[in-house]
């Protein structure tokens, strides 16, 4: 997790620093946020190969847009809102490539061929590697998912999650609320092997 | 919506103190590979610093606006006022029309970042349902690098 940072926190400062030409403040950055960015979008999107686009995509965004960059927020919310937003222009691609349906046998060879990493062995092959609750983290709905990566990654507050995600705070509350609680849910019974079960039998 | 059965479950969580915060924490923490992160960092750094527009060129501005508004409502009082039928007593008029010496009005075709992003949006839609997916995608990246925080309807 990031440590906590104030509004106008030292990455922005490095960032403008950035803006101005200072490549080795972009090096800064990028040392500190490559870690949860990367697990972020690895754990949110559930796929190494798409997750090392998006990852790129993300700084490759930043990069271009950083003579207009202004520091409204903390860094970290500027940052994972590009990052979110690749994520939804990721999901959206994705939908549309499993909404597409031939409808002849000529057009089916036409397709472009489904990406390696969104192919389903490899997904599966990606969720098998990972342990109980990373399991569970990605068994979550697709937003409550985003809410836990987004804390647990950044540590960012649910008013920064919200702003991040651009929901209304009490969805973003709502959304960490549920993902807690379904995951305790589906991590309890490995938790606790040896808790004692009070049954009643009639 | 706060489900009233479980109030400190989430301020628990918030705190630090879920043993599933602690529990998360203690997973692998992969990191981009070594390959990925060259590309990142060499892209960083070959962006070359674009100068910012001086102040001289930011103050002719106005003007410009100013000369290209005094222009048009010349041309169009020419057009709608005069020319009336001249007599042969007339005697010739001159106009005068001054010239600012600054940078012309803006072209017609708007830069990715004038380009309205809501009108953009549209088009995009209209080449997908048009089924021309490919050209949606290169379109759909040309807006993303144009405006990478904007929030895209879910509907797009």
């Amino acid at each position: 997790m990031l440590p906590k940072m104030d509004l106008m926190d030292d990455d922005a400062g490095l960032m403008l620093r950035y803006r101005d030409g200072d490549t080795a403040a972009f090096s800064a950055l990028y040392a500190q946020y490559k870690g949860p960015l990367y697990r972020y979008l690895l754990r949110h999107v559930r796929n190494a190969g798409a997750a090392a686009d998006l990852f790129q995509e993300v700084w490759s965004r930043l990069v271009a847009m950083r003579t207009r960059y202004e520091p409204r927020a903390k860094f970290a919310t500027f940052l994972f809102h590009i990052a979110h937003n690749c994520a939804v222009d990721f999901f959206r691609r994705d939908l549309n490539l499993r909404g597409v349906v031939p409808h002849d046998l000529d057009s089916a060879f036409l397709e472009p061929e489904v990406p390696e990493y969104q192919r389903p062995d490899k997904v599966a092959e990606f969720l098998e590697q990972q342990s109980a609750l990373l399991a569970a983290v990605a068994a979550l709905p697709q937003e409550q998912r985003e809410a836990f990566l987004l804390r647990e990654e950044t540590g960012l507050s649910v008013e920064e999650i919200a702003r991040v995600t651009a929901v209304p705070v009490e969805t973003a509350k709502s959304r960490l609320r549920y993902a807690i609680r379904k995951l305790k849910k589906s991590l309890s019974p490995m938790q606790e092997p040896e808790a004692p079960r009070l049954r009643t039998y009639a | 919506m706060r489900d009233e059965h479980l109030p400190d479950e989430l301020d628990e969580y918030l705190r630090g103190a879920s043993p599933l915060s602690r529990q998360y924490q203690r997973e692998s923490a992969p990191v981009p590979p070594h390959a990925l992160e060259r590309l990142v960092l060499n892209a960083a750094r070959q962006q070359p610093v674009e100068p910012k527009p001086s102040l001289k060129s930011q103050s002719l501005a106005p003007l410009a606006f100013a000369a290209s508004v005094l222009l048009s409502v010349a041309l169009v009082l020419a057009i709608v006022v005069g020319p009336a039928v001249r007599r042969a007593d007339d005697k010739p008029h001159v106009v005068q029309v001054r010239v600012y010496k600054a940078e012309p009005p803006r072209a017609a075709v708007a830069s990715p970042r004038e380009r309205n992003p809501a009108a953009w949006l549209a088009d995009i839609s209209a080449l997908r349902r048009a089924g021309r997916n490919g050209e949606a995608e290169l379109e759909m990246r040309r807006f993303r690098s144009a405006y990478p925080d904007y929030i895209i309807p879910v509907s797009e």
